[in-house]
């Protein structure tokens, strides 16, 4: 599509992504109102829930513990996974020898190592920081290897025909070559680390959005119940979007596929 | 008396032991070059031509200080090389652009290693993008460049950080007929400009002819010297040379050498078991 069709098509572009989503809140603004169905309330409740837990901050509470908890996490898994990445990336033969324990570790089901981080740690924040690392981590690591193994070993020798030290290689060229790789594994590990501070705010909290979800699931308090899930699904496609723009900025010299 | 000389190689062997099995109890040794001797002088155009395999490139990566020697001695101005460094600037044939570095970015990379200021290295870096005429294009990124381009900025970056020698490895292979000519004028252009020592290997003969002071005739299986043509050719020099007869004499006198068969080496070649040839080196004994 070039570049006039798309300005002219701008109205019909907002049409074609936004109607299908209107179509569903206009339907659920209305329709269970004459249904009177108790599990699915209608948006009317449930955004008269919503006033009521802004009101008296609780929300407020459930996101900020959230989000705080997942950004910790991750933070801590991307600094690492890169840092180690790099590491096994460059070093290929120390990969071999932990590749095994690896993949094992990756493909073991995330949830269910929690119970060993809760007896080590408690049900307070250290275990949940630490089961977010544990699960945000492996996307980064593998991608990051992945990226460095993929490194165009012309761009190395260029580099190091100007006699650079090796700190300079990783930082100024291995770093910089493999980001498409990071920035990839790194957009799973964000989507995942909501998934995981949710499921293990359910199985023991006393704040956050999984916990509060759970809660008034518990309590029968169905439209509070929504309120959380609708924020977690606003939380989550805001998060993408931050993350397509900042991949987009960081991924600026690539030539896109799709570029006429 | 080696003050003259730039560069100089005694008796340079490259040979590669190729192990079928992990354990090969007798593994196979591929001598990639063989005894190459050849002194570069200062201020020289040198190109060196050879068929693919002669080991014409590993020699240039050799001085690049990239591949490590087996036996022999590799000097510049006097210092054996033990590894890259930026008194010698090196073009690739496949560009070898940094994608995530604009095209300014890219030709200051040399300076950074060499922890110049940035406002130094900026317009240093401004000043051969303008050399290679692409002053325009010094915020873009490489994947906007065409190919010709994309050399003028790999040649613009090799030189920024002003090394003595630039070693060319097959530059213009990969750009097109015309693009090459250009590439080739700029490049004779340039070497008047900046009086730099130039080690430039390519396989077709009438760039080598065009260009250089003197061309080194490679031959493969092993990789060695089979002479030295001297090209005494006026300069300045331009696209009307190549129709004289003193260049065609020229490009018939590199021709020839390359032709010619006159060891053992060559007729064993060509049963095209090379693997066979490189296991017996006593062989290639003259």
């Amino acid at each position: 599509m070039s570049q006039g069709d798309k300005k002219e098509n701008l109205v019909g572009r907002f049409f074609e992504i936004s109607i299908i989503l209107i179509v569903i809140i206009i339907a659920w603004l209305f329709i269970p109102l004459k249904a009177q169905n108790m599990f699915v309330p209608s948006l009317f409740t449930i955004l008269g829930a919503f006033k009521e837990l802004t009101l008296n901050g609780e929300l407020w509470i459930d996101i900020v513990t959230s989000l705080k908890l997942s950004f910790l996490g991750l933070l801590i898994s991307t600094v690492a996974g890169i840092a180690l990445g790099l590491l096994l990336g460059w070093f290929v033969k120390l990969e071999r020898y932990l590749d095994t324990v690896l993949q094992i570790m990756r493909n073991t089901p995330v949830l269910s190592v929690l119970p060993i981080f809760v007896i080590a740690l408690g049900i307070g924040d250290m275990s949940k920081i630490a089961i977010i690392v544990w699960a945000t981590f492996f996307p980064i690591l593998l991608n990051t290897i992945q990226g460095v193994k993929n490194v165009d070993s012309t761009l190395i020798r260029a580099a190091e025909s100007m006699g650079i030290a090796r700190v300079g290689l990783f930082l100024k060229v291995v770093l910089p070559a493999s980001s498409p790789f990071i920035i990839a594994g790194f957009r799973l590990s964000a989507g995942v680390s909501l998934l995981v501070i949710v499921a293990a705010e359910m199985l023991g909290a006393n704040h956050g959005l999984g916990f509060m979800i759970f809660n008034y699931q518990h309590s029968y308090q169905i439209p509070k119940m929504y309120v959380g899930i609708i924020t977690l699904a606003v939380i989550g496609v805001l998060l993408n979007l931050l993350i397509v723009k900042l991949e987009a900025k960081l991924t600026r010299w690539q030539e896109k596929a799709n570029a006429n | 008396m080696e003050n003259e000389y730039r560069i100089v190689a005694e008796n340079l062997n490259l040979v590669y032991r190729i192990r079928r099995a992990k354990k090969d109890p007798n593994p196979r040794s591929l001598h990639a070059l063989k005894d190459i001797s050849l002194n570069v002088r200062s201020g020289e155009f040198l190109t060196v031509v050879g068929p693919s395999g002669c080991g014409k490139s590993t020699f240039l990566y050799i001085l690049a200080g990239l591949i490590k020697k087996t036996s022999g001695n590799v000097r510049i101005n006097g210092q054996e090389i033990k590894g890259p460094a930026l008194d010698r600037g090196i073009v690739m044939q496949a560009y070898a652009l940094f994608p995530w570095r604009t095209v300014l970015k890219n030709v200051e990379f040399g300076l950074e290693v060499k922890k110049l200021p940035k406002r130094e290295r900026k317009s240093i870096a401004r000043e051969f993008i303008e050399l290679v005429g692409l002053s325009d294009f010094a915020d873009r990124y490489p994947y906007e460049l065409s190919g010709g381009m994309k050399q003028r900025i790999a040649i613009a970056r090799a030189l920024a950080y002003n090394p003595d020698v630039l070693l060319m490895d097959e530059p213009f292979a990969a750009v097109d007929e015309q693009t090459r000519g250009s590439l080739q004028a700029e490049t004779l252009r340039i070497w008047e400009k900046t009086n730099k020592t130039i080690i430039f290997v390519t396989h077709s003969i009438e760039e080598a002819v065009y260009l250089s002071d003197r061309i080194v005739v490679m031959t493969s299986g092993p990789g060695k010297i089979r002479g030295i043509v001297d090209v005494a050719l006026p300069r300045p020099r331009d696209e009307a040379i190549k129709n004289t007869k003193e260049f065609a004499s020229y490009r018939n006198k590199v021709w020839t050498l390359l032709q010619t068969p006159c060891e053992r080496t060559e007729k064993v070649e060509r049963i095209f078991d090379y693997t066979e040839l490189v296991s017996r080196p006593q062989d290639n004994a003259i």
